[in-house]
């Protein structure tokens, strides 16, 4: 989160907004995001459409047996400017990798106009 | 225990090794085995890092902490001290310190709350200093605190360098038993070793900002 915050000024560049997603409730979102002082928006997703639909889950199921929402796991989703998904990555995202990409993305973009 | 399974990853294992030898084994025929050394030394008293810094290294009691597949710092050295643990010095050049503002202090505020975190020490700071370091603007920030339950205390100075668009730190942390006295003469080295530091190639952000240009970005 920290390190998607210090390339802020180079998203805005390329054109990209970031979002968080996150199961926690808003409240608690409220916090995080003022302690890492995020200037991002942190989406609450407590009931994971948003995890599913990205599909975060992997190899657990989004919903435990009794109904109770399973946690997502980490990953990174760019969804290009006419909603398609190009990039998708799980663990800790890699910035540099990430910029490149979207450098990449950028570019097409412009070719294309 | 399933033996079948076992056997199966013992296979498994097998090839693998198998596999990794034949491949090292190949590299040997076609390359004479020469590592490629961290540290190069100049004529000039300092040493080359990968040919991407220039610094005085510390004594060769020191060890040098390299970054091999991204994390907290790019690198840094390490001595361990006599006395009882944690009786032992880093510092360190961090390309990524914590935070995300690009203003010096209200980096430097944001990073103090951060700097030790997981540690328990309750860290203060004891002193705040702009200044300039290879005439780059700088904080200069000292810091010192105790975690009494585990017996440890630390000392440490860090400097957030403005560079580019960006900020980079050097950091030194000094630790000791509760009933142990701080040492100078390691603050001497991280001082040498930071007013002796060059960048001699652009880094990543400075190559991908040029990138952008080139693009029209």
């Amino acid at each position: 989160m920290e390190a998607h915050n210090r390339d802020l000024y180079l998203y805005k560049r390329l054109s990209t907004q970031v979002l968080g997603v996150s199961m926690d409730d808003p409240i608690t979102l409220k916090h995080f995001a003022e302690s890492l002082q995020l200037e991002f928006p942190i989406i609450s997703n407590v009931l994971p459409w948003m995890g599913m639909a990205y599909g975060a889950y992997r190899d657990k199921p989004p919903f435990l047996p009794d109904g109770t929402p399973n946690w997502f796991g980490r990953r990174t989703v760019i969804v290009d400017k006419k909603g398609i998904i190009r990039f998708i990555k799980d663990g800790s995202p890699d910035n540099k990798e990430i910029l490149k990409f979207l450098l990449n993305l950028e570019k097409e973009f412009r070719g294309k106009k | 225990m399933n033996h079948k399974t076992t056997l199966a990853r013992i296979l498994g294992t097998t090839v693998a090794l198998a596999a990794m030898i034949a491949l090292f084994a190949g590299c040997a025929a076609l390359q004479p085995a020469e590592k490629p050394k961290a540290l190069t030394p100049t004529d000039r008293g300092t040493v080359l890092f990968l040919d991407k810094y220039e610094f005085k290294r510390p004594p060769q009691n020191w060890a040098l902490m390299k970054n091999l597949e991204g994390g907290d710092f790019e690198l840094g050295f390490l001595v361990i001290e006599k006395g009882s643990f944690p009786s032992q010095t880093t510092f360190m050049f961090d390309e990524e310190p914590y935070g995300g503002s690009r203003d010096l202090e209200n980096r430097a505020k944001y990073y103090c709350t951060r700097f030790l975190f997981n540690s328990g020490i309750d860290l203060r700071v004891t002193q705040t200093e702009k200044t300039q370091i290879n005439g780059l603007d700088s904080v200069a920030i000292s810091m010192e605190g105790e975690n009494p339950s585990r017996d440890e205390k630390a000392k440490s100075k860090v400097y957030l360098v403005k560079k580019g668009n960006r900020i980079v730190s050097f950091v030194c942390t000094m630790w000791r038993p509760m009933n142990g006295t701080y040492a100078q003469e390691p603050f001497d080295y991280f001082e040498t070793f930071v007013q002796s530091f060059k960048f001699l190639k652009k880094d990543f952000y400075e190559n991908f900002e040029d990138e952008l240009k080139k693009a029209g970005l």
